[in-house]
């Protein structure tokens, strides 16, 4: 996918003036935190949990060579070709030769963040292939030519009507309703039924790897994933090796975590665990199964002060729990992944260069951090991004100098509380009429979609707070 | 190009790591110990695997035994779809049902595009997120639990366990013999979607209904007693 995040800014402003978006991500922002909320303490501790699976965590990556050799060998034994590869080129010519290999003329696909990453269909379409994504939301976005908003929902950003209008204008089937989310889905299953049955190749992701098993687990609501895993002869598993665990016990683990944080739920419709091809006298399954392991930078972010973002796992509580991902949509981000775990992992996996808007785009009010199921500390790796713009000189000056005149200040705080006093007194006079500022320079931003309020005289927290003290040491 | 991909992950993995011995690895793997369950909506372990089934939007019923089993089967095809028909895969425990008894005519083999339903005998029930395993093959065609409109599943009493944890102790024990599964799946649910407007619709691409008959003495109670229970949950 084309990275597009040095125009966060622009896009961020466009998205916050489409008012209907913005009332419809509101809802959302409500409605799956809450969702979560009560998933969570219906587990009991939850919390514990999350801490037993950041343990279970660091144990793997400390032994990680190990484990990932243990799952090559098992998965080896169970009839599967393993591929390791270095990067997005990689991934996609091996997956285009396989599919050479067979002949294959079409490909089913399941959700996979990674081959959104790598851009793999564009280079399957320009092969000749008829690639289908079979994940509703893929599905709707791809008809759209639009690319995901979300991790787990992709297309949360359309509305029912917008996909009704898609729909009728993309199926050529007549005369029809369509008017509710119940007849979408159905028109939707309807037509890739067919696909499903008629796919060369399948290719899905994984939500864990299990190291002791040669298992790579998947868990889907839709069953599409399993459709593509389950009906066409070749089935490839695209992923990358920090989704490693050592036992099945830590997948079903992890999948305690996942289904709760992103949708709710105690277990999704399907948690399978796929080992490889048809058995001798299996009646049906792919004949031929691969599994591709790709790092794409991984390793260079598991070796620096990062390593913790590789703990994600793709559940999107950040994002639907973040101020400016619900403000803006997932868009204005410019690639694969948005949100907070989207503004750490693009400037990785991309370059810091092109995407430093993403961590600034950050109030550091941490609720990512309290309901991530992966305990990352998102809000630092955050600002430790944020401190290496600096350092690399990538902030733009403006800002970097201002900053410095910011740290300047906060280091001599007898100057800091002279300045900011002035500043008040000044605001509040010139707001004396109004109590508020409907235009200020500087903070359009700001003033566009509220007023400013005056400040009301009194003096600065600090200032009332000395001359309390004052007061009350007096009294006292 | 591949060999030196792997060569050079593993090279790099092998730099950030202290060398151990892969007894010393499994015996800090043992130490984390496993997960706890997550709280149940009943103390009793089969009531709360039919609380469960039912906040997944599945439907249950309960059977004394396989004979009982054959005639809800039959209400069952009878109702939703007036017909007899049923594809089954090559279990033995299924070929061995009295079918003429309760009228059903089971096919035996694999699910195709038009089947209507189909039956699993489920390995094992999961009380803690009413959950049914199957293992894909002969006895069970991995196509039977996905393209059918319903799926409708069997499951013994006693092999309904508690918590996750139980279920693999059980797939391990049941794996050891045979060979392992190309496929081993957790169904909660008939297939659905919240892609449109994070609306829940069921029926996405799998079965729209999934109907979990208990086999084995269970009292009637049961059921009940796993309705209330989901409608004085505490959330
Ligand atoms: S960073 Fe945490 S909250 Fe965000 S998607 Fe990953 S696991 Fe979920």
């Amino acid at each position: 996918m084309k990275l597009a995040s040095d125009n966060f800014l622009q896009e961020a402003s466009a998205a916050l003036n489409a008012p209907e978006k913005v009332a419809r991500r509101n809802l959302l922002g409500q409605f799956l935190p809450l969702a979560r909320d009560s998933a969570a303490s219906k587990y009991g501790d939850f919390d514990a949990l999350r801490a037993h699976m950041k343990r279970v965590r660091r144990h793997t990556s400390e032994h990680l060579s190990h484990y990932l050799q243990q799952f090559e060998e098992a998965a080896v034994q169970h009839g599967n070709q393993v591929h390791f590869v270095a990067d997005a080129e990689q991934l996609n010519s091996k997956v285009l030769s396989i599919c050479q290999a067979h002949s294959a003329r079409r490909v089913a696909k399941g959700k996979s963040m990674v081959t959104e990453e790598t851009g793999l269909n564009e280079l399957l379409l320009k092969a000749g292939l008829e690639v289908l994504e079979t994940d509703l939301g893929e599905y709707i976005i791809q008809q759209a030519g639009e690319t995901p908003s979300h991790i787990v929902g992709p297309a949360f950003h359309k509305s029912l009507a917008e996909i009704r209008q898609l729909f009728l204008d993309k199926h050529k089937l007549g005369e029809r309703g369509l008017e509710t989310a119940s007849e979408v889905v159905e028109e939707a299953r309807g037509i890739l039924r067919e696909q499903f049955l008629a796919a060369d190749v399948g290719i899905i992701g994984a939500n864990a790897l299990v190291a002791e098993h040669g298992t790579s687990m998947l868990v889907t609501n839709e069953g599409n994933g399993d459709l593509c895993a389950n009906l066409p002869p070749v089935l490839i598993v695209c992923t990358t090796f920090e989704r490693l665990l050592p036992r099945a016990e830590d997948a079903m683990a992890l999948q305690r975590l996942l289904v709760r944080s992103a949708t709710g739920q105690p277990q999704t419709c399907y948690t399978s665990f796929y080992s490889g091809p048809r058995r001798e006298d299996d009646p049906d399954g792919p004949l031929e199964t691969h599994i591709i392991l790709l790092d794409n930078k991984r390793s260079d972010i598991l070796a620096s002060d990062y390593r913790e973002i590789l703990d994600c796992i793709r559940c999107g509580a950040c994002l639907n729990h973040c101020p400016i991902y619900i403000g803006v949509g997932g868009h204005p981000y410019g690639w694969v992944y948005p949100g907070p775990m989207g503004s750490v992992l693009t400037p990785l996996l991309t370059s810091l260069e092109q995407a430093h808007a993403l961590p600034n785009a950050c109030t550091s009010c941490g609720r990512c951090a309290e309901v991530c199921p992966a305990n990352i500390p998102l809000p630092d790796l955050l600002r430790d991004l944020r401190q290496d713009e600096s350092v690399q000189r990538i902030k733009p000056a403006r800002w970097r100098h201002g900053l410095r005149l910011h740290a300047w200040l906060l280091r001599h705080p007898a100057l800091y509380q002279r300045f900011t006093g002035w500043a008040m007194r000044l605001l509040g006079w010139l707001g004396k009429r109004r109590g508020a500022f409907r235009r200020m320079p500087f903070a359009s931003g700001w003033t566009g979609q509220r007023d400013f309020p005056a400040p009301e005289g009194g003096g600065t927290f600090m200032g009332q707070y000395a001359a309390r003290r004052r007061r009350g040491v007096r009294r006292g | 190009m591949a060999e030196s991909a792997r060569a050079q992950l593993l090279a790099r993995l092998r730099a950030q790591e202290t060398e151990t011995e892969p007894e010393e690895i499994a015996h800090a793997l043992a130490a984390l110990g496993h997960a706890q369950a997550a709280r149940a909506p009943h103390p009793d372990v089969h009531t709360a695997f039919l609380a469960n089934i039912l906040a997944n939007q599945g439907t249950v019923e309960l059977a004394r035994d396989r004979g009982a089993a054959v005639q809800a089967i039959g209400r069952y095809l009878y109702q939703r779809f007036r017909t007899h028909k049923l594809v089954a895969g090559n279990d033995p425990r299924l070929a061995a049902m009295p079918w003429r008894d309760g009228g059903v005519l089971p096919r035996f083999g694999v699910a195709e595009a038009g089947d209507a339903a189909a039956l699993s005998y489920a390995k094992l029930g999961v009380a803690e997120t009413g959950a049914i395993v199957t293992f894909t093959g002969r006895a069970n065609p991995g196509r039977n639990n996905l393209l059918p409109e319903d799926h409708l599943v069997l499951v013994n009493r006693e092999d309904v366990v508690s918590t996750l944890e139980e279920a693999w102790v059980r797939i391990r024990q049941d794996t050891q013999a045979g060979s392992w599964p190309r496929g081993i799946q957790f169904i909660a649910g008939p297939s659905s979607t919240a892609d449109v407007e994070a609306q829940l619709v069921l029926g996405a691409h799998g079965p729209r209904r999934w109907h979990v008959i208990l086999v084995g003495d269970t009292p009637t109670s049961a059921v009940d007693a796993a309705r209330e229970s989901l409608a004085t949950a505490p959330f």
